[in-house]
């Protein structure tokens, strides 16, 4: 009885889609790429994906859990920024003869980190008490800090450094422990797994799903909404936070002024990839997870196959992956019985989506040696065909449903 | 009698696996007044929907005026002289009265400009006609609900409907108001305006309509003349079978008293009245059901929310339980204290959709179902089920999703997650709205079974019958007021009418 019943669970979770569409991207990406890395350096280039997908899940679980309670976060990357530099002004100011000769006592570095993580806890007290007692919306208690947090690392960087913009990451012996990949992805499989188990398997995590399907209900019932979404806001920040330690380590310097700018939205991306519903109530750890690792192996998978230069196109493959993750995972709807190309939106949606292919397949393979002047515009001829008959398809087929009902 | 001015052949409707209409097939006579009678579920409103565009996706042929019509939504509806007023009524608050007339065929002068003075003046003119004496200027929002109904009958006026549905037009309306609502109906029809009723008051249905159309799952059961039928044929009809009056049977022995109430009253900064509720007091014993009368906006939800710890405002005034003060500022407080609340308004404060069934129930009482941090499968399952079995709740099972379950199941579900909390007091806001009245008699029985239990309860209802059939005593309110505390036995549908509609200043 629940056998068949599980079989078809696991079938339809964003958690198996997605497995399945990022071992397409892995398989595609080795067959693809003119160097084969993934072929002649499996370990390095897992291991790059893996220590990015690792700095991305650790704030995009604070995320997803702010997003599963109800909220948004839109400040990560400047907490992340300013954490970095946080942790930076501790060290200077707790031992500065050892940050300037680069060997900084161990004493003053655990205690820079707690004091780093307490700062992120403080940043999310400020959002929900801006949220629950202000009131503001949760997009513009975090909007603010967005803007002012990063505003605020900025100023406190140079009168640490004595005029300097950035705080470089001076004991190298220090930095390399940091940033250690093996350290750091069994150091996010122990948070993701507290996380999972506080979302999945206590009432907290049971209260914090249901504050974000009805927070009405929620308070109606009995749930002090106000404690959780503390919780929420604090899980985010110090989760930021953390990844704001491990950046200044990988980087090795702290810029408040760029570091981590536009990352609150590739944690929103993942968490959104790995099925959180923006409204709320509904999303997992797994799935942010497993989202997480999407977007990181398409962006990999883009910088192989393009070359250099790949992260100018990050964003772009960010936007198209949302788009498309979400499109296909809306739940209830038959991709076949969709009408995408409707009415006057639809038809005019034909040649700029052409368009972009063409000026993408352009940019992409433009360098490539096999590339030919004319192929962006034949890429652009061949969706712009594809996506017409879609369009004459559903129309067609819009009609044949009335008229068959009709008769 | 005259020619049929609308006719349905065989109109189905699928809802996924729900067959919403099957083959219903029925004619309507021109310049008629007929009441859809049927229970809920029953598939009038989704019938009236694809009557006036809403749905365009059905089986079946639609006639008007003796020609084959298909709507491609509610404005080809309207084109036809079809308009519907929801039970929801469909303004936007934001925009003045006349904005609203003419929403979405907005007159336009030279240039294309918007011509507001002449929508003003067209809307203040149908207002006029409809006895509504609000300036046409009035933000939609700031209306009494009677008010709002009535601007929705302006603009299928300004349409030149010549077919109007009406859904419920007087759930939520005082006597008074009623009462224009019939004069505008009888004005319509003067006019040759159809009109299709639906209600679930009786009364109403004999008092207005000539021809009455039954439905039952949705399927066409009868069409009958009014005057050749009677209130106990249409209700046996709409049920299929005899509905046996509802009797509870002995009452329990009344305990110790529970909880006592001295003049609560609860302040409404900004608004001319100054208060939601003005000194009300009373008390409640062990397994005694004490009903809350009282109409639309008369202040039962927010007494039931001032005793939760729910209000917007901390309340004044004492509430007594079981000897000992307390001042819920939380509904966690009052959970603490043993108070529980079934909300009037399921869907929005009720159920959780995201969540499966047997979660919905054990939600409360989440922290004695854990082993160790996490909680417990097996004791949430067994607490979950322990509530289908006692309340009778038809699911397909505890991870069917809550949205699956029928209205009257989603309640039972609502009330087995607070009986899981074991309450000492039971506060129900019109526990039976939007069930239908099989299920209805099942949740009386549950009230009585809980009394039984020595559980003590309020339920407030918008129906008389329902307050009468259910309640020791009754209490009145009217505008925020105490107007009334009747027993069982003094109690009259007329008497609770008198003191509903009662102003406080006719009363001091």
């Amino acid at each position: 009885m629940s056998s068949p019943n599980l079989l078809s669970r696991l079938w339809s979770s964003v958690e198996l889609k997605l497995i399945l569409a990022w071992l397409f991207v892995v398989v595609g990406t080795a067959l693809l790429d003119s160097n084969h890395t993934y072929w002649t350096d499996a370990s390095g280039a897992s291991q790059l994906i893996i220590r990015r997908t690792v700095l991305l899940g650790f704030f995009a679980l604070g995320s997803a859990i702010i997003i599963i309670s109800g909220g948004i976060d839109l400040s990560s990357g400047s907490v992340i920024a300013l954490s970095a530099t946080v942790f930076g002004a501790f060290m200077i100011l707790l031992d500065p003869e050892g940050f300037r000769n680069g060997q900084v006592s161990r004493v003053a570095v655990a205690a820079a980190i707690a004091g780093t993580l307490v700062v992120g806890g403080m940043i999310g007290t400020l959002h929900a008490w801006l949220i629950t007692r202000i009131g503001l919306p949760p997009f513009i208690a975090t909007l603010a800090t967005l803007v002012g947090l990063r505003s605020f690392g900025r100023g406190l960087a140079p009168t640490l450094t004595g005029g300097k913009s950035q705080i470089d990451f001076t004991d190298t012996a220090l930095r390399n422990a940091i940033k250690d990949v093996p350290t750091i992805t069994v150091l996010f499989l122990v948070f993701a797994l507290v996380l999972w188990f506080l979302m999945s398997r206590t009432v907290t995590g049971r209260h914090l799903h249901a504050m974000g399907g009805n927070e009405q209900a929620a308070k109606l019932s009995g749930i002090r909404t106000d404690r959780l979404k503390w919780l929420a806001y604090v899980l985010g920040s110090v989760s930021a936070s953390i990844v704001g330690i491990i950046s200044f380590a990988d980087d090795g310097s702290a810029k408040p002024d760029i570091m981590a700018r536009g990352y609150e939205l590739n944690a929103i991306a993942g968490s959104v990839i790995g099925g959180c519903s923006l409204q709320g109530g509904i999303g997992t750890i797994p799935g942010t997870i497993l989202g997480c690792l999407f977007l990181r192996t398409v962006i990999d998978a883009v910088s192989k196959v393009v070359g250099s230069g790949a992260d100018i196109f990050e964003g772009m493959i960010v936007g198209i992956v949302v788009v498309f993750a979400v499109t296909f995972s809306q739940r209830g709807q038959r991709v076949s019985s969709k009408r995408y190309f409707d009415g006057g939106i639809g038809w005019t949606i034909i040649p700029i989506l052409s368009l972009i292919s063409g000026l993408l397949t352009m940019l992409f393979f433009g360098k490539q040696d096999w590339y030919g002047s004319s192929y962006a515009v034949i890429v652009g001829l061949i969706v712009a065909a594809a996506l017409t008959s879609r369009a004459f398809w559903e129309s067609r087929s819009a009609r044949n449903i009335t008229s068959s009902v009709t008769s | 009698m005259t020619e049929s001015i609308v006719s349905m052949q065989g109109i189905g409707k699928r809802f996924a696996a729900v067959k919403a209409l099957d083959g219903v097939t029925f004619d309507i006579p021109q310049g008629s007044l007929v009441s859809i009678c049927g229970e809920n579920g029953a598939g009038k409103s989704t019938l009236m929907k694809i009557l006036s565009g809403v749905i365009t996706d059905y089986d079946g042929t639609l006639c008007v005026d003796g020609q084959e019509v298909r709507f491609s939504g509610t404005r080809d509806a309207e084109h036809a002289g079809i308009s519907i007023i929801h039970q929801e009524l469909n303004l936007v608050e934001q925009l003045s009265v006349a904005a609203n007339v003419f929403l979405g065929r907005e007159k336009r002068s030279a240039w294309l400009i918007r011509d507001d003075r002449s929508m003003l003046e067209e809307a203040g003119r149908l207002l006029k006609e409809l006895e509504c004496n609000v300036p046409a200027s009035t933000l939609a929002g700031s209306l009494r609900v009677g008010d709002q109904q009535l601007v929705e009958i302006a603009k299928a006026l300004s349409l030149n409907s010549r077919i109007l549905v009406m859904d419920e037009p007087t759930s939520a309306l005082t006597e008074s108001e009623v009462e224009r609502l019939y004069r505008v109906i009888a004005k319509l029809r003067e006019r040759g305006t159809t009109i299709l009723y639906i209600s679930h008051k009786m009364e109403e249905v004999f008092h207005l309509s000539n021809q009455i159309v039954v439905l039952r799952d949705g399927r066409f059961i009868a069409q009958l003349e009014t005057e050749k039928t009677n209130p106990q044929e249409v209700t046996r009809l709409m049920v299929g079978r005899e509905l046996e009056s509802i009797e509870l049977g002995e009452r329990p022995a009344q305990g110790k008293k529970l909880l006592s109430v001295e003049k609560l009253s609860l302040a409404w900064p900004g608004h001319a009245r100054g208060f939601r509720l003005k000194d009300i007091s009373f008390d409640l014993h062990e397994g005694e059901v004490l009903g809350i009368a009282g109409l639309m906006g008369a202040g039962r939800t927010e007494l039931l929310e001032c005793l939760f710890g729910a209000s917007v405002l901390a309340p004044t005034g004492r509430i007594v339980l079981e000897g000992k003060e307390i001042r819920p500022s939380h509904p966690a407080e009052a959970l603490e204290a043993g108070m529980a609340l079934v909300t009037e308004d399921r869907k929005r404060l009720g159920i959780f959709t995201a969540m499966n069934v047997g979660k919905n129930i054990s939600l409360c009482e989440l922290v004695s179902m854990r082993s160790g941090p996490a909680v417990s499968n097996r004791k949430e399952q067994i607490a979950s089920k322990s509530m289908v079995d006692k309340l009778l709740i038809k699911t397909a099972g505890l991870q069917a999703a809550i949205t699956s379950l029928s209205g009257g199941n989603q309640q039972k579900c609502i009330i087995g997650r607070w009986l899981l909390t074991k309450p000492k007091i039971l506060l129900l806001d019109d526990p039976t709205r939007g069930v239908d009245v099989g299920a209805k008699a099942e949740l009386y029985r549950i009230i009585r079974q809980l009394c039984n239990e020595g559980l003590g309860v309020i339920v407030t209802s918008s129906e008389l019958p329902e307050v009468l059939t259910l309640s020791d005593r009754i209490m009145v309110l009217s505008e925020g007021r105490q107007t009334a505390l009747f027993s069982r036995l003094e109690a009259t549908q007329e008497k609770i009418l008198e003191a509903a509609t009662r102003g406080f200043f006719a009363s001091s």
